[in-house]
């Protein structure tokens, strides 16, 4: 076990490390090969943190509009997987008439679901929360059932000593230790709820930053370009930093759990 | 729900016979036998094989017998976490699963089976809470029980932070919190340190003096089985059956001196040389 003091300074290395690499390679590309679309390519990085500067609200007005989509789709999702995990922990046979289901949904791709579903609501924000909780419901599902079917015999023969209902058993029980798994599932759900808002904001939506992403691309202002692309990584960094923390709120006791593949 | 009368001071909570077909008889056990299939389709394993045996009320019974002799599963067979392939037991003129929903068994596991995510107190409180008793109750009885295994600095800690001898007698509390009328312990010392095994010994002799509730003990220590028992069930592996019953006559309350005593090792050796007889 590393202490806190020292992972503080191996991130702090890697981050200068990064730096340097990246502004030698830019330097590389223009300086020294002479590369005319170098700027495009791989741009310095001072020169995009000083874009993302002097764009910043724009930027934020973006990605606030497909965070906040995403946000509520994601909650959405994750309801609906949750509950969905508890029903089919309750009932054997709704998981049998279920589970196929669960896992076909998933082979159909985003990309053409996307239209699909604006062409039915016609409304942008609608259809990003629509995506993006389609897209959280099912690593959610997946993990939080893979708990509750793990529940060891012994803890559940505690319970039924004590000639515990149902209810009990799933509140005291069952949902407390699926807990470590619900979160590994959120944590795979999370950024990719932000990727599915971004995406659908490129199907013609008139805001959001999958649009700054998109435009900037056709009317070839690179630094925007890689700005955008900058701030989409945050937006997905900030949304997994969001559920490690409440991760660490409501998991106080420790357990390790190994990470079910979401999709 | 049953209604308990928590609010006496002492340990003691009133028994209720009136429902007791055999009054003096607590568990009757009568030709029980335990057959597991193998998963596998492999030799089914026999583990328990025409057990006779009689429990009366308010008496301290260990089984005892080396690993794999049926222990555990006759525990079980009596806490209806398990159903006999043939024979009965009745608990009171009743079915082990009446007795286990009127929630009148006390249970403490081999392992300590605790919930991760409750602290100490938040665990030994579980079975109060799903008896439905009042919050301040629960508090009062939570601190006394932890008090009882040493364990009150400990509260506040996960069962994480806690060594495997610390938790098994986080078991014990949870399990006397509710005032059970019937005690079924698994072993419950067997991960204890010397010092804190005899410690709790007497302290489950006080407990079990003064309340006079039915104690199975589990164990496969011949001396704990004579310090702590009224009556020793010798059981005997493969398959697993009762191979002798030897009645301690030892003068109660005991303490250590008792186990200094010639009669003492008269007893120890009389049951080892029930296992020789196998
Ligand atoms: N659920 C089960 N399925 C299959 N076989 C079992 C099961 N439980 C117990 N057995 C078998 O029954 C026999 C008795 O087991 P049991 O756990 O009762 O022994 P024990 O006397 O408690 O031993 P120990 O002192 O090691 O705890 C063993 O041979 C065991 O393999
Ligand atoms: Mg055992």
């Amino acid at each position: 076990m590393i202490s806190k003091k020292e992972r503080l300074r191996v991130n702090i290395v890697w981050v200068i490390g990064i730096f340097l690499v990246w502004e030698l390679g830019a330097f590389f590309l223009a300086g020294v090969l002479n590369d005319p679309m170098a700027d495009a390519k791989l741009p310095y990085l001072h020169t995009i943190f000083w874009v993302i500067i002097q764009n910043f609200s724009e930027l934020l007005g973006a990605a606030g509009l497909t965070f906040s989509r995403a946000i509520l789709g994601f909650i959405l999702g994750a309801g609906v997987g949750f509950l969905l995990a508890i029903v089919m922990s309750l009932s054997k046979t709704v998981e049998k008439i279920a589970f196929p289901y669960l896992i076909f949904s998933q082979m159909v791709p985003v990309l053409g679901l996307a239209p699909i579903i604006f062409n039915l609501v016609r409304d942008m924000n609608t259809s990003r929360t629509i995506i993006a909780a389609y897209i959280t419901f099912f690593p959610v599902s997946v993990n939080m059932l893979s708990g509750l079917t793990s529940v060891d015999n012994e803890k559940k023969e505690l319970m039924y000593s004590y000639a515990a209902g149902k209810k009990s058993i799933y509140f005291k029980l069952m949902i407390p230790y699926s807990l470590p798994y619900l979160f590994a599932g959120l944590k795979i759900a999370a950024p990719m709820s932000v990727t599915a808002s971004i995406l659908v904001d490129m199907l013609g939506s008139s805001g959001g930053i999958g649009v700054k992403l998109l435009y900037s691309l056709y009317s070839g202002t690179k630094d925007m370009f890689w700005a955008s692309v900058f701030t989409s990584a945050a937006m997905g960094i900030i949304s997994y930093s969001i559920i490690l923390i409440l991760e660490k709120k409501f998991i106080p006791w420790k357990k390790e759990v190994v990470q079910k593949e979401g999709a | 729900m049953e209604a308990f009368n928590y609010t006496d001071t002492t340990e003691f909570m009133e028994r209720d016979f009136s429902n007791s077909k055999e009054t003096g008889t607590e568990i009757k056990i009568e030709n029980v036998s335990m057959v597991f299939p193998d998963k596998n389709g492999g030799e089914p394993v026999t583990a328990l094989q025409n057990v006779n045996l009689e429990i009366k009320q308010g008496e301290f019974i260990s089984l005892l017998g080396p690993s794999g002799c049926g222990k555990t599963t006759l525990l079980r067979l009596i806490a209806d976490l398990l159903q006999p392939t043939s024979g009965n037991i009745t608990v009171r003129g009743e079915t082990p699963r009446d007795v286990r929903l009127k929630k009148k068994y006390g249970i403490v596991f081999q392992n300590p089976v605790l919930y991760d995510w409750r602290t100490i107190r938040r665990n030994v409180c579980m079975p109060m809470e799903l008896m439905g008793m009042k919050k301040s109750e629960r508090t009062a009885r939570v601190t006394k029980m932890l008090e009882l295994v040493g364990l009150l600095d400990f509260g506040k800690h996960y069962p994480y932070e806690l060594s495997g001898g610390m938790q098994q007698r986080v078991g014990i509390a949870r399990a006397l919190a509710i005032k059970p009328e019937i005690l079924l312990m698994d072993e419950p010392f067997s991960a204890l340190d010397e010092f804190t095994r005899e410690k709790l010994q007497i302290d489950l002799l006080r407990i079990w003096n003064k309340t006079n509730k039915t104690v199975i003990f589990v164990t496969h220590n011949i001396s704990e089985a004579v310090f702590l028992s009224d009556r020793v069930v010798v059981l005997s592996p493969h398959p697993g059956r009762v191979s002798a019953v030897v009645d301690i006559d030892l003068p109660r309350p005991r303490d250590m001196e008792c186990r200094q005593t010639p009669e003492f090792f008269d007893y120890m050796t009389k049951i080892r040389n029930s296992f020789e007889g196998v």
